[in-house]
């Protein structure tokens, strides 16, 4: 390590490394060698390295079965690399134990395409849910969950269930859900794939105001009007590589 | 384990919601559990009064001697003396042929059956009471035979085989009822078992999205053991319940086969601390299936 990031321009000439330095903060994340393989013959990441600093807003882009979905999942240790070590928060989490990994998914808010959400629950239990597992009193949860809401604009609906939401609205209580327990870094895996145009710009104003709040945020995408109208850092992966790693504005 | 107060109350709402939620599984794994009560409560009653009938004989250690209706005058006190000095005997009575048929009047409450009578047909007896000990019948059963070699002695009563074969045939039972529950506790702990399973699995996506939110295995875990063991109080309950109703019911209707074992002592339904015992155990059941199921249950 040398301190400039660890992304493999040998991989590939249109790889510009260390790119994230200019957003100023510390890693929060690193990768070193990262591959990913479900057998010999699936390959999901090859040789992937890359680094991404504090506060920084990310993009994910690629088309589908680039590798986007199996780095987000590797970055919460909802799997584990084949090879390569890879760093959150400090914590190599190729090598965490399993009970070491709740701790470090409480300092990560996740968003998926398909929201997530708990259907037989409301809006503000959906929400309530990720200050509950760390065990927080009822009255403070209230407090926070209504915040958190009021941010996104459901307050008003969150005694309903996610059944009685547009796609926009579940997608904003994912987000909700994600962010309220104010984590260090947000994961956003094809966040606004199910929604209209409209709403895309809505879910992603959300998620670069959090960005802005100081929360580190990847978003996975292959939206490329959307990485285009936000122009920040771009991470573009293919067959599995880091082919491209451009700046912010860098379109 | 559990983080905090917070927490235990997230997760007894979590239970309750689970078995709400799914409420036929529910009512099956009770009602199983209450079914294996029963026969289990069944033979706690029957062994329970069984071993006070011998724990009465086994207090009481009394042996009677009946004695010869023409013996001479004052031969019935002198036996009496001499049995009294014996080893193990701690109080000898003599009950003459008169107070013998005073006590029998008194328990028939009296009745022209006995005026009818010319004499008297009662045998003067002297009623032996034993040292207490643990010895099944075994000092007893010396003394009844030592009585039965005295002259004027026609027959003795108490400390007869009866004891002994009685305290094995409980013995029998007791043996019986704990293979029986063992059969019974395995059975319930796989339905128990299967039922949370069940409601894991109903449940799956929900883990999931917990488990994504940072919560550790026990969060996930502990409302599902909460499920089982209060399906193993309800079930326990019911099925203590159920017995009472059944032996209320049954007891009246068995009578006389119910004296072949118990003699014509009045049986008894089970104490509140074998009755607590066997709601605790329900408890313990479904405790432990879900405990089984949720071990088997992995969340990514």
């Amino acid at each position: 390590m040398n301190g400039r990031g660890p992304v493999a321009p040998q991989r590939s000439a249109a790889v510009r490394p260390a790119t994230s330095r200019r957003a100023g903060g510390d890693p929060l994340i690193r990768l070193f060698h990262v591959s990913k393989s479900y057998g010999a013959e699936s390959v999901a990441l090859r040789d992937l390295s890359v680094e991404i600093r504090k506060g920084e807003l990310v993009f994910l882009s690629g088309p589908s079965g680039a590798g986007k979905t199996t780095l987000m999942k590797l970055l919460f240790a909802a799997e584990r690399p084949t090879e390569g070590q890879i760093l959150v928060l400090g914590r190599n989490v190729a090598r965490l134990g399993e009970r070491r990994i709740p701790a470090l998914r409480r300092r990560i808010g996740v968003v998926f395409q398909d929201f997530k959400l708990i259907q037989t629950r409301t809006i503000e239990e959906n929400v309530a849910l990720a200050l509950e597992v760390l065990g927080r009193p009822p009255r403070e949860v209230r407090s926070k969950v209504f915040a958190m809401l009021r941010r996104v604009g459901l307050q008003h609906r969150r005694h309903d269930l996610p059944a009685a939401l547009s796609g926009g609205e579940q997608q904003r209580v994912a987000l909700a859900r994600a962010l309220v327990n104010e984590p260090a870094i947000l994961l956003a895996d094809e966040p606004t794939g199910n929604l209209d145009a409209e709403l895309t710009i809505e879910i992603m104003d959300l998620v670069a105001g959090a960005a802005a709040r100081g929360t580190t945020v990847l978003v996975a995408t292959h939206d490329q009007a959307l990485i285009r109208r936000y122009a920040r850092r771009t991470l573009r992966l293919e067959g599995g590589r880091l082919i491209e790693d451009l700046p912010g504005g860098a379109r | 384990m559990i983080a905090s107060f917070h927490q235990l109350v997230y997760f007894l709402r979590a239970a309750f919601g689970g078995l709400r939620g799914s409420p036929l599984p529910t009512l099956v794994s009770i009602a199983t559990i209450a079914l294996a009560v029963v026969p289990l409560g069944g033979l706690l009653i029957i062994t329970g009064n069984m071993g006070a009938l011998l724990a009465r004989h086994g207090e009481s250690r009394q042996v009677t001697a009946f004695l010869e209706v023409d013996l001479a005058p004052g031969a019935e006190a002198e036996l009496a003396q001499r049995v009294a000095s014996w080893d193990g005997v701690t109080r000898v009575e003599l009950v003459t042929r008169e107070s013998a048929l005073e006590r029998f009047r008194e328990r028939l409450g009296g009745g022209a059956l006995l005026e009818a009578l010319e004499e008297n047909p009662l045998p003067a007896s002297i009623e032996v009471t034993l040292r207490p000990g643990d010895d099944r019948g075994a000092a007893a059963e010396a003394v009844a035979a030592a009585l039965r070699a005295l002259p004027g002695v026609d027959e003795v009563a108490g400390g007869e085989a009866w004891v002994a074969g009685y305290a094995r045939a409980l013995a029998l039972v007791r043996s019986a009822g704990l293979a029986l529950g063992a059969i019974l506790a395995l059975a319930t702990l796989l339905i128990v078992a299967n039922t949370v399973r069940l409601a894991v699995y109903a449940r799956r996506d929900e883990l999931e999205i917990l488990a994504l939110v940072g919560a550790s295995r026990t969060f996930l875990r502990v409302p599902y053991l909460i499920e089982g063991a209060i399906q193993g109080t309800l079930g326990g309950l019911l099925g203590v319940g159920m017995l009472y109703a059944l032996f209320r019911i049954a007891v009246p209707q068995l009578g006389d086969a119910l004296d072949l074992f118990l003699g014509w002592s009045q049986p008894v339904f089970l104490p509140p601390e074998r009755s607590a015992l066997l709601v605790g155990s329900g408890a313990g059941f479904g405790l432990l299936g879900a405990a089984i199921a949720v071990a088997r249950t992995r969340v990514s």
